[in-house]
């Protein structure tokens, strides 16, 4: 092994096939990205230069919107990181603490995460449903009558009512990388801590989540840039709407490219979600690493 | 230290770079024309096989759910017998995702030999690319059975591009048990049928079902309103950038319109929230009595309406009576086969273009799904709500195309973002008006 490891041919050898794929399917077309921003194209005849004119565009029409649909973003991203990971954390605690019926609940949450969007999709859209909807009929039946709503279709609910099937889907999925981590955090450390008569709660405070930490790492990058590039459930849900209510940059990047044929201001905002990814993804390193200091 | 910050890049960008893969959703319902071998492959390019048989590729949006389908596969097989030796192999797409496919394809230049498109400003790019075969020079053969006015739409510059199957318009369906309930007459003007909404209001009917969410339905009212208040010459002219200004009393009450009916409670609740499948159940079960759309759905009521006997439609009733008459209709010919320029086969290619619209024209109207371009040379056996709208269609005054088709596909997505805007109540009409003309340019 170490032979081939100081093997300077065997290293290039071994790295050329997914480098070359690397560029080709990733950094190749984030420079084209970059390159038709600064365009005015409709995909079919010829790409007209226009310099920044994009960007200004971007940021100065009001009739796009598209601050607002950062904004969108970033509260998913809060959101994603304070209540879908705590909620994450504390049923990893748990079934790796084991209860009964652990392996079956494991799978059970993890479920959603395995379901086709557009099946999570449609399931939602039925239980949204104004007329025949189960969240409608239940304010019905118990008299709630005025809380009704046409909840993708009013401004002031599509929003929330999108994302908590965003949150809802991918519980199980931070929570199966959780549980991994807590698992392989050796048994030996929760022995000492009881003997030293820790409770649970000080188990999993003092214990458990210290050692979990790169983790909670990966999964604030995923849950972060997750939700800046979020877009099928949203696209199945509402499609953006009402009005552009619920309008993330993804949704707003198809409208624009497929809906008006609007190459040039796509590829400008699937710019700006790949800045917005890398940013945070740094950002969140840096964070880590300085409360580990 | 290097390598973990090159692995946090590293991940990042596999992470940013998943959603690429978001686009393209589309699942081909690859539908194979009953008579075709299936050896042909997907590649736009035709096959000739080695007895000299032709292949031509065709796509369109006939899928097995469509009332074009049976259509669509009864025009293949009667253009295969009166070709012996070429064959036409369909593949069918899902309306929405197919006109994400038809771009890419252009854009990529791999047209198939044969691709339905919608005529008017959503195929202008396609015909500025040069990728589309002019038709001009087949035309002749054709024109003792399909008049120029019929092909206006695919008409670009003096030039024809392709050949229509048939004339869609817009009409106002009805629920003609609900109305009688309550003695109602049908409404001819705006004024009427405010009345007949409130009316039905004050009975507990849902009056008008509708989909916002999927604008496109509610633009059936929206359009057909701006055409009863404007007229059509100055509404063709004012959204196609010919110099005429979208707003003042000819533009403003249509826009006005909407926002009265909808303060009114004319539209059924949540049609912000519902697509057009879920809108039209409505009004099939008799929960909402009025329905604007295009004239297809006289062929779905037949389908999927538990009782198609208490439907009827009529004309979309008009604002300002200076302008616009009854019978002024937004539709047209706009379902439109074009034929890809690279193709190895124009002659016949073209042919078939020209034959099989003929052939669907007359297929779908004798199923009663479409209104024929093409004349009726043959006997004819329709519904009475078909024959009605073939009826309307025959003395209409005029038709103006759907403004979404009509329109650049730019200016369309801006018309149809700000449609939903003025439903909702973000802007009011005198808004609306304006932003349509700085969008138009004036």
């Amino acid at each position: 092994m170490n032979r081939v490891r100081r093997n300077k041919t065997a290293i290039i050898l071994f790295i050329i096939p997914t480098l070359i794929l690397f560029c080709t399917i990733i950094i190749v077309p984030i420079f084209m990205d970059v390159y038709y921003s600064f365009f005015k194209w409709n995909g079919m005849t010829a790409p007209e230069f226009i310099g920044a004119d994009n960007y200004i565009e971007l940021f100065s029409s009001k009739a796009m919107g598209f601050p607002r649909t950062i904004k969108n973003a970033f509260i998913l991203a809060g959101l994603s990181v304070f209540i879908q990971l705590p909620i994450s954390l504390f049923m990893a605690i748990v079934l790796a603490r084991g209860v009964k019926w652990e392996k079956f609940f494991v799978a059970l949450f993890f479920t959603p995460v395995l379901i086709s969007t557009v099946v999570i999709g449609q399931l939602w859209l039925k239980m949204y449903n104004p007329q025949y909807g189960i969240i409608n009929s239940f304010l019905r039946l118990v008299g709630l009558d005025n809380l009704c709503r046409t909840w993708l279709g009013d401004g002031r609910t599509a929003l929330p009512a999108v994302f908590v099937p965003i949150l809802w889907q991918y519980i199980g999925y931070h929570m199966l990388l959780l549980y991994a981590g807590v698992k392989s955090i050796p048994e030996e450390l929760n022995e000492a801590a009881k003997i030293d008569g820790a409770n649970s709660w000080q188990i999993a405070r003092l214990i458990t989540i210290p050692n979990l930490k790169p983790t909670l790492q990966v999964c604030t990058i995923f849950a972060i840039t997750g939700s800046l590039k979020a877009f099928d459930l949203i696209y199945v849900l509402t499609g953006g709407g009402p009005a552009h209510a619920s309008e993330v940059p993804s949704t707003l990047m198809v409208d624009m490219i497929f809906g008006r044929s609007r190459y040039g201001i796509g590829s400008t905002i699937a710019v700006f979600i790949i800045f917005l990814c890398f940013f945070f993804a740094v950002l969140i390193k840096k964070v880590f690493k300085t409360e580990v200091d | 230290m290097k390598a973990k910050k090159l692995t946090a890049i590293f991940m990042a960008a596999a992470m940013t770079i998943s959603m690429t893969a978001c686009g393209s959703t589309e699942t081909p319902a690859a539908t194979e024309a009953p008579a075709t071998d299936s050896t042909g492959t997907d590649t736009a390019a035709e096959t000739t096989a080695a007895d000299g048989e032709t292949t031509l590729t065709m796509w369109t949006i006939a899928t097995e759910s469509d009332a074009f389908h049976e259509p669509y596969l009864k025009a293949i097989a009667d253009y295969e017998e009166a070709h012996p030796g070429v064959k036409i192999k369909m593949d069918t797409f899902e309306n929405e995702s197919y006109k994400t496919k038809i771009k890419s394809a252009v854009a990529a230049n791999e047209l198939p030999d044969i691709f339905f498109t919608w005529a008017g400003g959503f195929s202008a790019d396609f015909i500025a690319t040069g990728e589309v075969l002019p038709l001009s020079d087949y035309y002749d053969a054709y024109k003792d059975q399909i008049s120029e006015a019929a092909l206006a739409n695919a008409t670009y510059d003096g030039t024809l591009y392709g050949s229509v199957t048939n004339t869609p318009v817009s009409l106002m369906f009805y629920n003609k048990k609900i109305f009688d309930a309550n003695g109602l007459k049908v409404p001819e003007t705006l004024d009427e049928l405010k009345d007949v909404c409130g009316k039905l209001k004050a009975a507990g009917v849902t009056p008008i079902a509708t989909s916002v969410k999927d604008t496109w339905v509610f633009n059936m009212l929206g359009d057909g309103l701006t055409l009863k208040s404007a007229g059509p010459d100055a509404t063709a002219k004012a959204i196609t950038r010919q110099g005429v200004t979208y707003g003042g009393e000819d533009f403003l009450p249509a826009a006005q319109a909407l926002v009265d009916l909808r303060d009114a409670g004319a539209f059924i609740d949540g049609a912000t929230g519902l697509s057009n499948d879920e809108a039209c159940q409505e009004f099939y079960q008799g929960n909402a009595a009025i329905y604007f759309t295009g004239s297809w759905m006289s062929g779905s009521i037949a389908t999927d309406a538990p009782t198609p006997e208490d439907f009827d439609c009529a004309p979309i009733p008009v604002i300002n009576p200076a302008n616009a008459k009854l019978t002024d209709f937004m539709g047209g010919g706009s379902d439109t086969l074009m034929v890809s320029a690279a193709t190895e086969n124009k002659d016949l290619a073209a042919q078939a273009a020209f034959e099989i619209t003929r052939d669907v024209s007359k297929y779908s109207f004798t199923s009663g799904a479409g209104i024929p371009a093409w004349k009726v040379d043959y006997d004819a056996d329709v519904s009475p709500m078909t024959q009605k709208i073939a009826d309307y269609c025959t003395n209409a005054s005029s038709f103006t195309l759907w403004f979404d088709t009509l329109m650049t596909s730019e200016d369309a997505g801006v018309y149809l973002d700000l449609m939903q805007q003025l439903y909702v109540g973000d802007i009011t009409p005198e808004e609306f008006d304006d932003a349509m003309n700085t969008q138009l340019g004036n």
